[in-house]
This record gives C-alpha cells, structure tokens and sequence, in this order.
C-alpha cells in the first residue's frame, strides 16, 4: 500500500484534471481558512446577553458591528469563488428542471446570508455568517473528498465487472437523492411558513438548519467512495479469480447500501430536529461534515479489509522469497 | 481594550496575506508532485568512477592540498 497525501495532486492525472483538482483544493483550504475567522468574529455575538455593565455592553456592540463588517468582508469572496462550484450546477440543475443536491445548498446559503447582510448593514440582528462559512467549508470537504475518489478511479484501470455493477447503484442512489431532496424541500416551506407566522425572529435559523440538512452530500458520496475502495483493493491485488471478484462485488454493494441507507437515516432523523428548532445552522453543518465523514470511512473500511486479506495471501510468498 | 479597533483590522490583513500565500502556493505547484523529494535522494548518481568531463576536476583538487601541504 502506498502512502498518499490527499491533498497533493497526483502526476498521472490529465491537465485538465489537474487544473480541476488544484481549483478545488484552492477553494477548500480558503473556506477552511475564512470558516475559522468568520466562527471566532462570530464568539462575541453569543455572549452579548450574558449579565455585564452598561460600558462593557456598548463596547462589546461595537466591537460586534465591526466583526460583523469583518465577517462579511470575508464570506463575501467565500461565497462568490469557493462556492462557485454549488452556483454552477444550480443554474444547471434549475435549467434542466431538476431537483439535485445543488439546489437546497444554493437556497440554505442564499436564506442564510442575505438576512445577515441586512442585519450587518442595519447593524441589529442576529447574523449567520459563521453557519454560511462552516457549511461551505464542510460542503467542499466532502465534495474534494469525492473528487478524491472518482480521479483516482479514473487513474486506475477500471475493472468492467465493478463498472457494470457501478452504473446500476448509481442510478438507483440518484433516485432516491432525487426523491429525498425534493420532498425536504417541500418540507422545510412549510415548517419556513409556520414558524414565520409564530415566531418570526427564529424562522430563518430554522430554515436554514432544515436546508443544510437536506443536502445529501453523504447520499451523494456514498456510492462513488465504495466503487473506488473496490477499484483501490482490486488494483492491490490484481491476480483476483472469481470468486473472490464476486465476494468483492457483494461486498462493495453491501458498503452502498450501508452507506446509502445509514445517511439516508441519519436525515430523517435530523429533520423533525431541526424543525421544531433544537438543530442551530451550525450544528446542522456539522452533522453533515460527520456523516459525510462516516461515509468515507465506511468505504475505508471495505479497503483496508481488502488489503488485509490480500496481505494475508501474500506473505508466505514474502517470506520465502 | 481600544487596541481591538486595530487588532480587528489587522487581522483581516493577515487573513488576506495567508489566502493569497496559499493561494499562490497551489498554483504554482507547491502541492504536486510531493514525494519527489523523497525519491531523488534515491535517484542520485552514486558511481565512484570519474566520468570524462569531469577528468580535470580531480587533478585539480589533488595539487591543492599538496601545496598547502609545502607551506
């Protein structure tokens, strides 16, 4: 097994790919960086209700008023080149008249930071440019992750029998995404329209929560991950016969599933949550950043297993030679 | 505490610098290729046999420590 950085772009890869990787890396080390600053400028704002004097208030709402500013300044580039990615296959999903993982993303950072610019400019307010950042930050760890996953499928000779069985999980994980995200949407006017007629000054935490947690970057994940840990495995021990193939391909199908289903739970089991207003929109991107993350590691999993087995074949041979 | 009215401003300098330091990194292949390093040390020409060019080279090194050694 060879030790590999994620994060350096592979030689073997196309220009263009290069390009695509190197753009993307660029646009996930800046959010990581901007998430940071706009999450520390984002402290004093949790604390403002918090007991103190008179004086001490007045500073501390200045001090805010211009972490707000700071905080804009920098989500704003945030949002226009790291997020670039999420506009682009809106616009393309929204020509095509699809509901795809693109368009609840678009929708929560639109309904995020548009009521925090006016709270900024008006200077009263809650402000949620923390929640934009870390979700566009956490949104692009997953997708790099992805994109990880699908080069270095592309990089290996693909396998026609794991292909074949590729293109059918696929088409059904779409599906389902497809469904899935589209009734949320659904869901999350409706909860939107009543807490906005109960109680206004929390409907868009809500909103936003329930938009973050509809995004199905795990679901989307969950498929290309397995295939490229079954490519990895095939690719480390390439003398498999058929049998072995066949226990692989179970294998890979049943690491879908898992993954498929297991994010699939972990939705329904947020969204009544975030609903009735228990989920904050930050904790909401961090809930998608972990079961993003148990993806990936599910997928890890079926490699390492692979690799054990391969190495337990192998060592005898090793040994004597 | 009226330090923080500069401090909050520099920060966002700084934040700006290490964006485009990283952002310059990237681009201009920081991050490729990251275990070349680590492999020539491996791909260096280890051979003791004096290659033609470099004929003159020894001969040279030979009479200068020979003549530190008359004074």
């Amino acid at each position: 097994m060879r030790a590999y950085s994620i994060f350096a772009v592979p030689e073997s890869l196309s220009s263009a790919d290069r390009l695509n990787r190197r753009r993307m890396l660029a646009r996930l080390g800046l959010a990581w960086l901007i998430m940071m600053q706009v999450m520390m400028f984002a402290f004093p704002g949790y604390v403002r209700d918090d007991p103190m004097s008179d004086a001490d208030r007045s500073f501390l709402d200045s001090a805010i008023i211009i972490m707000n500013w700071i905080s804009l300044a920098l989500t704003v580039p945030l949002i226009w080149y790291c997020a670039w990615p999420v506009w682009q296959g809106f616009i393309g999903q929204v020509r095509k008249l699809r509901v795809g993982m693109d368009v609840p993303v678009a929708l929560g950072i639109v309904a995020a930071f548009v009521p925090s610019v006016w709270s900024t400019w008006t200077a009263r307010g809650e402000v949620y440019f923390d929640s934009v950042t870390m979700f566009v930050a956490f949104l692009l760890t997953a997708r790099y992750m992805e994109l990880c996953a699908r080069q270095a499928m592309g990089i290996g000779k693909t396998h026609e029998f794991i292909e074949q069985y590729r293109s059918v999980l696929s088409i059904r994980a779409d599906r389902i995404a497809f469904w899935f995200t589209a009734i949320q949407l659904g869901l999350t006017a409706v909860v939107g329209l009543v807490w906005y007629s109960y109680a206004p000054a929390q409907a868009v935490g809500v909103m936003v929560a329930m938009l973050v947690i509809s995004c199905p970057c795990a679901m989307a994940m969950a498929v290309p991950t397995a295939i490229a840990a079954a490519h990895a495995s095939l690719l480390a021990q390439p003398d498999t016969d058929q049998s072995n193939l066949y226990r692989l391909v179970c294998a890979t199908g049943q690491v879908s599933r898992q993954n498929l289903y297991g994010s699939m739970a972990w939705h329904v089991l947020m969204m009544p949550l975030a609903a009735v207003g228990w989920v904050q929109p930050w904790l909401a991107a961090l809930t998608m950043l972990l079961s993003s993350l148990a993806v990936a590691g599910n997928s890890w999993r079926l490699f390492r297993r692979q690799a054990h087995a391969a190495q337990a074949v192998h060592s005898p041979r090793v040994v004597t030679g | 505490m009226e330090a923080l009215y500069l401090l909050l401003p520099i920060s966002l300098v700084f934040v700006l610098l290490i964006g485009a330091a990283f952002w310059w990194a990237i681009f201009s292949g920081q991050f490729d290729n990251t275990d070349e390093a680590a492999r020539s040390i491996l791909q260096d020409d280890d051979s003791t046999a004096p290659r033609p060019a470099d004929e003159p080279k020894p001969q040279s090194q030979v009479s200068d420590p020979s003549g530190a050694r008359k004074e």
